[in-house]
């Protein structure tokens, strides 16, 4: 008989135990290492904006934020790593506006589609295209550049950073929104290789990015026209915007914060105010500041609005593309 | 700021015991991601970035050059040694290294390219000196259709650099151009053979292939035949030491691959891998011992080892002076720059003084450090030639998986290192070359890219290609050195006399 109640009671015991675990873990987080995965190489600009905010967030969590590089496949591979992750809070990862909105449009091996296949944490920050041309070009302003577009269709080159790339769908934005035919140029080298071919006079312009292209400017070895975002770009504020100027072309290089779905909602809470914390701290502040990030603090439910908002932007810009192909 | 002022101001900085510690713990972690056999100086640099942000942004750069140039000298320990490449820098150096190492010369090899190292590194700082700020504008003045004639007719040269019969180089290097179609490619993103694997739209990494064709399969022959262990002969200091004779041929290869590398360090692409190829093919072209490269000729190690270090010592100048990467090293770098706030770009040299000459005049100090370092050292790497097969080689084959993970730390690179032991191990064998392999895997994806950036550029006008003077240049110098056993022979007929040396032959 005592036999008997021991073993209720070791029994009860570890169902308590059991049903304990899972509330002591989420009250318990994080209690090990975090793994944030950025699917870029380290080199470029998203790897050094993601530890940026890793050191934020190890002081927000007190613990260490382990960044991890999983590049390949226009940043889909490291981006499917996050969305198949236990959803437990200690795999978060770096979403590029592009790798979770264009790829599910063009490939169907992916284990995400939209928004509600993984948590969205925060977003971190957007970085507008600059319109750049040579500093001895004939033109001055956007205007006297537009001018000459439509002077002479395609016959205007700029260069981007690949085919159907973030920059190659803006300049598409333009011309489908001033009715014009610049012609985009696939630079591929992601070291500034379309930024060389224009200084070297090979093409015209090149839609450039952050802070290795406002070196350029700053040194006078480029000059910007006009930059694809509303309002003041701080870096170049005396660049037209060409959204403001009536033509609709705004789609920008974007950073989130993802995580698996499933995330407890204590996890996940926790994990957000943490987030937000390290994208408010000072530092990450001067870190965006100085490399020509604009700090973009949204709201999870704002950053899904905003990310299905620029799925319909590509899929628009997709259609016309390839009725003007077919055009042809 | 002339050269010299910056030399002073750029010792001033680099005098402090921070920075000098920098410099030398950074050629210390080089020479071991060079020695070790899978561990590039990417992978190794990326993971150790973190370490670097906790330094001044001077220390944390001058840092990371020196694990890159670290990285070249070491490199070629292994390939001469075990007939493994460090990193693929140092494909070409296995082919006459080994078998110098073979004929008890691995001693003497290693002083050979650990002097070469030093001088190719250091004369291409005074260049990056002396030119800095001009030679920005050389990366400019190739474009697409320039790249596309130094890549095409890079690969033509190379087809038949290492001697065998024709299929032997050719084949491998079509199989390395057909590896390298695989995964997403890069213009237009989109996937190519890769079966509906979304992992294998990164494509067969080079590291891979470079650890799977010569690390692995060099161990599954090495258990296959049970080979007798090279037995390092009791290494005294004559062996230690080069032979006068070994010194005086090794001259004119020095000054050879310094020239090279220097010039492709200031172009974009995987320039000390590229460089080491382009010196071994000219080696073979135009040295007075051409008919021994391959056969174990010092000629064949000297060079490349020399245009390696040149290359990493050079790409330093566009990365300081132009702020835009041309290398996969170049660009962590400048990421790191960007974490501690220095903006890169043309206004390095007057905003941050400091970072230009400091990383600069590292580099003096850093090879020389170097050059310290690894003459000693050579007596005890060759002596690992004495631990016996059944501790060396399973040490090695996790030395080369953990270092094939690293390098993206992909599960997918550690099926292909294994894909690609067994190919390699078959193709040797049958008694194929593996080098051209490298070299189709490291130029295919370059050639794809420029030819279809030029028509891109041109609006599909085929004549970018022969209208830049440059891009003609290149491709008569590739008509010239393809030609040029056959001028030797029609020359030799014309005149009746037999020409044992050639004009290029006596550059020295």
């Amino acid at each position: 008989m005592r036999h008997v109640a021991r073993r209720i009671v070791q029994g009860l015991a570890a169902a308590l135990v059991l049903t304990a675990a899972p509330s002591a873990q989420a009250q318990d987080y994080p209690s090990r290492d975090i793994t944030f995965i950025v699917p870029f190489n380290p080199g470029g600009s998203s790897d050094p904006l993601s530890r940026a905010f890793a050191a934020q967030l190890e002081k927000a969590l007190s613990r260490n934020v382990n960044v991890e590089n999983k590049p390949g496949g226009s940043a889909t591979i490291g981006t499917n790593l996050v969305v198949r992750a236990n959803p437990d809070g200690y795999t978060i990862g770096l979403g590029d506006s592009a790798a979770l909105m264009y790829q599910p449009l063009v490939n169907k091996d992916l284990a995400y589609k939209t928004t509600d296949d993984y948590e969205i944490i925060t977003k971190l920050a957007d970085v507008p295209g600059m319109l750049v041309v040579r500093p001895d070009a004939p033109w001055n302003t956007f205007e006297e550049f537009l001018a000459d577009v439509k002077k002479s269709p395609g016959k205007i080159r700029v260069g981007v950073s690949g085919v159907r790339s973030i920059s190659d769908m803006v300049v598409q934005q333009f011309n489908r929104a001033a009715d014009v035919k610049i012609t985009t140029v696939p630079f591929t080298g992601g070291g500034g290789e379309a930024l060389l071919a224009v200084m070297g006079g090979r093409i015209e312009g090149a839609v450039g990015y952050g802070g290795n292209t406002i070196a350029q400017i700053e040194a006078g070895k480029l000059k910007v026209l006009g930059v694809f975002a509303k309002g003041k770009y701080e870096p170049v504020p005396n660049a037209m915007s060409i959204p403001d100027a009536g033509y609709n072309a705004t789609i920008p290089s974007g950073y989130s914060v993802i995580a698996p779905k499933g995330l407890p909602n204590d996890v996940r809470e926790k994990l957000v105010a943490a987030s937000q914390e390290a994208v408010r701290s000072p530092e990450f502040k001067e870190f965006t500041k100085k490399n020509g990030f604009v700090l973009d603090l949204k709201s999870p439910h704002e950053v899904s609005a905003e990310l299905g908002e620029l799925r319909n932007e590509f899929v628009g810009l997709i259609e016309w593309l390839d009725k003007k192909s077919a055009a042809k | 700021m002339s050269a010299i002022d910056g030399l002073l101001y750029g010792l001033s900085v680099v005098l402090t015991y921070q920075n000098l510690l920098a410099a030398f713990l950074g050629a210390l972690a080089g020479t071991a991601i060079g020695v070790l056999p899978g561990l590039g100086p990417v992978a190794g640099i990326a993971m150790l970035l973190p370490v670097t942000y906790s330094l001044s942004p001077s220390a944390g750069l001058i840092m990371m050059a020196g694990m890159y140039y670290g990285a070249q000298y070491g490199g070629s320990t292994t390939a001469i040694l075990i007939n493994m490449p460090g990193e693929s820098a140092s494909v070409m150096t296995c082919i006459d290294g080994y078998k110098l190492t073979k004929k008890g010369r691995a001693g003497g090899v290693l002083s050979v390219v650990a002097i070469g190292s030093f001088l190719g590194g250091t004369a291409s700082v005074i260049g990056v000196m002396l030119f800095s700020p001009a030679m920005a504008d050389f990366g400019i003045m190739f474009g697409p259709a320039e790249f596309f004639a130094l890549t095409a007719g890079g690969l033509l040269i190379l087809s038949r650099m290492s001697g065998g019969s024709l299929a032997a180089g050719v084949l491998p290097m079509a199989l390395g151009l057909v590896l390298s179609t695989i995964g997403e490619e890069q213009v237009t993103a989109q996937n190519r053979f890769t079966l509906g694997f979304n992992d294998l739209r990164q494509g067969v990494e080079l590291v891979a292939l470079v650890v799977g064709l010569y690390g692995l399969a060099e161990i599954m022959s090495v258990v296959e035949t049970i080979q007798h262990q090279v037995k390092p002969i009791r290494v005294g200091l004559r062996e230690m030491l080069p032979t006068r004779d070994e010194m005086r041929r090794a001259w004119a290869p020095y000054g050879r691959g310094t020239i090279i590398g220097f010039i492709f360090g200031l172009l974009p692409g995987p320039s000390a891998t590229m460089s080491s190829f382009a010196s071994y093919r000219l080696e073979k072209a135009v040295s007075k011992y051409r008919d021994e490269i391959g056969q174990g000729s010092i000629e064949g190690v000297a060079g490349p080892e020399t245009a390696n270090n040149a290359a990493a010592t050079s790409s330093m100048g566009p990365l300081l002076s132009l702020g835009i990467p041309f290398g996969s090293v170049t660009a962590l770098m400048l990421a790191a720059m960007m974490v501690h706030g220095v903006q890169p770009g043309p206004l390095l040299l007057t905003n941050h003084p400091e970072v230009f000459w400091g990383v600069i005049v590292s580099m003096f100090i850093g090879n020389l450090m170097l050059l310290i370092l690894n003459i000693p050292l050579i007596g005890l790497w060759v002596s690992l030639l004495r631990i016996p097969h059944h501790i060396f080689l399973p040490l090695i084959l996790i030395l080369v998986v953990i270092g094939s993970y690293s390098v993206r730390n992909s599960m997918l690179d550690l099926h292909m290192l294994l894909l690609l032991g067994c190919i390699g191990y078959v193709l040797r064998m049958f008694e194929f070359q593996l080098a051209p392999m490298v070299v189709g895997l490291v130029l295919g994806p370059l050639i794809e890219k420029h030819l279809r950036e030029a028509l891109f550029m041109s609006l599909g006008d085929i004549s970018v290609f022969y209208s830049s003077p440059i891009a003609v240049g290149i491709w008569i110098a590739v008509l010239f050195i393809m030609t040029f056993g056959l001028q030797r022979a029609l020359l030799e007929k014309l005149s009746g006399i037999r020409f044992k040396r050639t004009a290029l032959g006596n550059v020295e």
